[in-house]
């Protein structure tokens, strides 16, 4: 199909060493069925405006770079296709974090709060693959084991959870919907030893008990992950936590 | 280079108070937490009728009449439909939370329940009214 359609993207332009605030560029792209709007950025970088700033690598829904806001809502540039939409579109980058330029957002915090939750396997005990005299062991995990905590284990680290949640749009020390997740995956993990670690993260103000079960990140996921379900899933272990301190010395 | 010197300036949006009017997804959500409003004014008709239960015949027949005038009785309709509303979405969200059978399963079941404490208190209190 020729590429003799345009449509209008209307890009939120901010340059740090310029400009106070925030402002708009329209730029007319041409496209057809197969141009996503990562593709149209790129198209405008190297055709109209080599100044625009944007993340990408992937191009294919695995990396998690790309995401933007695509009339207000979070979305993976790469995932995403102008045929979609029968206006212009209006492109800002990810809600709720700062902007550090164009359409490029500033992730650290979204990444403090993943470390934050221990996302990791850990083990307790002095497991055997530490000891020299005998060789490392595998972790056993059968099928029904694992399907525990699949669903969980397929996030990209976009972070277009957090553009789509309100709690942590008022309150950016909330650990929000990917961490928790994240949390969740790996507190529901047969090799994983390492939950009472991460229920202190989970228990506290800025934990599970945070969310308010708005749901659109589960709505807004690329991967169809339902962190919505996993951080009240986590509400239901914190409370059974808590119960079960309250019976310990 | 120290960080006075830093090109950096990250810019943050404000997060106005009208953040929920902003996508429907919000209004919804806004809404469904919304229906705790009018419960309330139930609640309140609720325990003035238990104190006048308490202080005797005639101040329990005035709280009779006062419920049974048009404007509360549209008021508490309005609760039992937002209490509704408020159930289908709480019944939808509660086999995520808990996946312990199918979803369909556990809202249908969850029905059977409500309909099933409805009509045992029905038959209960039934009489009294």
């Amino acid at each position: 199909m020729e590429k003799t359609v345009e449509k209008t993207l209307v890009i939120q332009r901010y340059n740090p060493e310029q400009d106070q605030r925030p402002s708009q560029q329209r730029y007319q792209v041409p496209f057809d069925n197969s141009t996503s709007v990562l593709d149209a950025l790129l198209y405008i970088q190297q055709s109209l405006d080599p100044s625009l700033a944007f993340r990408w690598s992937c191009r294919m829904a695995i990396c998690g770079s790309c995401s933007v806001m695509v009339n207000g809502i979070p979305k993976l540039g790469c995932k995403t296709f102008l045929r979609e939409y029968s206006g212009d579109l209006l492109l800002e980058p990810l809600a709720h974090f700062a902007t550090e330029k164009d359409l490029v957002s500033d992730m650290t915090l979204f990444l403090q709060h993943l470390q934050a939750v221990k996302p990791y396997l850990i083990r307790q005990e002095q497991s055997a693959a530490t000891t020299p005299a005998t060789k490392p062991q595998p972790h056993k995990q059968t099928p029904k084991q694992l399907a525990k905590y699949r669903k969980f284990s397929s996030c990209i680290n976009c972070g277009l959870c957090y553009a789509a949640c309100p709690q942590f749009g008022l309150n950016p020390e909330f650990l929000g919907p990917a961490a928790l997740t994240l949390a969740q995956r790996y507190n529901l993990d047969n090799r994983d030893q390492g939950k009472a670690e991460r229920m202190p993260q989970l228990n506290g103000k800025n934990g599970v008990w945070g969310c308010t079960f708005v749901g659109f990140c589960s709505d807004v996921c690329p991967k169809h992950l339902d962190p919505a379900a996993a951080v009240n899933q986590g509400k239901v272990a914190s409370a059974t936590d808590f119960v079960i301190g309250l019976f310990k010395p | 280079m120290s960080e006075q010197h830093s090109p950096r300036r990250p810019y943050l949006a404000p997060l106005t108070a009208s953040w929920w009017l902003k996508h429907r997804y919000y209004r919804f959500y806004m809404l469904r937490e919304a229906t705790v409003l009018p419960l309330l004014f139930f609640c309140g008709c609720l325990i003035a009728g238990f104190y006048s239960l308490q202080q005797g015949e005639q101040s329990w027949l005035n709280w009779l009449s006062f419920m049974a005038q048009p404007w509360v009785m549209a008021l508490n309709a309005l609760t039992f439909a937002a209490s509704l509303f408020h159930a289908k979405t709480f019944f939808e969200l509660f086999p995520r939370v808990m996946p312990l059978l199918p979803a369909p399963l556990m809202i249908a079941g969850q029905w059977l329940g409500t309909i099933a404490v409805a009509a045992l208190l029905l038959l209960l209190l039934g009489g009294v009214l």
